[in-house]
């Protein structure tokens, strides 16, 4: 759970950027890097292949500011969607705070958002956690295509039960991309202290 | 299990710079950081003449990374654990060992510094720095932030994220 520091008083939260391979989780995080002031992000490091699909992971620190006396952090990661990279995957979600869940629009990818919402019950049951036990918002991007399914019919297939919240994204227009972060961070944040 | 937060403070966080500096002077290191497995830096020291230190957060989530990954080979290969890594450039060295389940103890070096030296003093401070975790984790303190840290957090939230 969140990192607390209280010799530097900082708080540090940790929110994975999850789904299937070519959802826009990288473009998500570069879309928040490019419009982040300076002085309120730190570098962004991203492992990558040379046709830029994310390899192990991409990494963005956000400085939130100063509350109650506590530096507040976030630091923002994504995993490599793609099927065979599950090791590496998996090592990303160790300490989780938050999960946005990046899925899909295109109608030849239902099933990979599907199977990566399974392959992420999987994965968070290694380290003994349930979806249950943590934020988790879904973002439906791609909703520019002109064949996007509808929402309704991606949320019957991530999460029947409709217990995340739901933002619609065009994140390579930035569309909904602050909407989605705010609330998983707000989610989050909830969580501060009731525990 | 729910990954448990390593929290170091008061004596135990001045104990583990105390460590940090005197391993930077036994081993002429320029930098020494405890990172949290996920990726945090917990506590730094850096040498008073080394020139300004690269992104540490960056550091110490590449650190991290790296060492989940090298971890989880020698799980495949029916390891417990692979001993500490040291990487090598023409100038410039890290020396990255396990600080307990919880922790690691990053060393950057230049070629000022004997790899020897790097190698003795930063094992025994990942020892001491192993101790100080499993303490810290015995001893978690309680969190007395209310409705009030979550507040003001939300106004933060809507002045960097937007409405
Ligand atoms: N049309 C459209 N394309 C998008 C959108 N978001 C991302 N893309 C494109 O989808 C492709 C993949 O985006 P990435 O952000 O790299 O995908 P990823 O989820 O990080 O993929 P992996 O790293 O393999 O897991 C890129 O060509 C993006 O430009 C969107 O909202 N609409
Ligand atoms: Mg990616």
């Amino acid at each position: 759970m969140s990192t607390i520091n209280f010799a530097n008083r900082e708080i540090n939260f940790k929110i994975v950027y999850y789904g299937p391979g070519l959802s826009g989780k990288t473009t998500n995080l570069k879309w928040i890097y490019s419009r982040i002031p300076e002085g309120r992000k730190g570098e962004m490091v991203s492992l990558a292949t040379e046709d830029e699909r994310t390899l192990f992971f991409d990494f963005l620190p956000l400085d939130l500011g100063e509350v109650k006396g506590f530096k507040t952090r976030f630091h923002l990661y994504t995993v490599p969607g793609q099927v065979f990279y599950n090791a590496s995957r998996k090592l990303i979600l160790r300490g989780v705070d938050g999960i946005v869940f990046v899925a899909d629009s295109a109608p030849n990818r239902l099933r990979a958002n599907a199977e990566s919402m399974r392959n992420m019950r999987e994965n968070l049951a290694e380290y003994g956690l349930r979806v249950e036990d943590i934020p988790v918002v879904l973002q439906v991007n791609k909703r520019d295509l002109p064949d996007a399914l509808p929402v309704e019919m991606i949320q019957a297939v991530v999460d029947p039960q409709g217990r995340f919240p739901v933002f619609e994204a065009v994140a390579t227009e930035g569309k909904g991309v602050f909407e989605t972060l705010k609330e998983v961070s707000r989610l989050v944040l909830a969580r501060v202290g009731s525990t | 299990m729910v990954e448990p937060s390593l929290v170091l403070y008061g004596a135990l966080y001045q104990r583990a710079m105390d460590v940090l500096q005197e391993t930077l002077q036994e081993t002429g290191a320029r930098y020494a950081l405890f990172v949290d497995r996920k990726g945090f830096v917990l506590a730094h020291k850096e040498a008073l003449w080394a020139p300004k230190p690269p992104p540490l957060d960056s550091l110490a989530t590449l650190v991290a990374g790296n060492a989940a990954a090298t971890q989880a080979l020698a799980k495949l290969l029916g390891e417990a654990r692979f001993q500490e890594v040291v990487h090598q450039g023409e100038r410039m060295g890290l020396y990255v060992d396990e600080a307990s389940e919880f922790a690691l103890l990053v060393l950057v070096f230049d070629d000022n510094a004997p790899l020897g030296k790097v190698k003795l003093h930063g094992k025994r401070a990942a020892e001491t720095l192993a101790r100080l975790a499993e303490e810290a984790l015995a001893n978690p303190p309680k969190l007395n932030l209310d409705t009030q840290y979550r507040e003001e957090a939300r106004a933060l939230l809507d002045e960097l994220f937007g409405n």
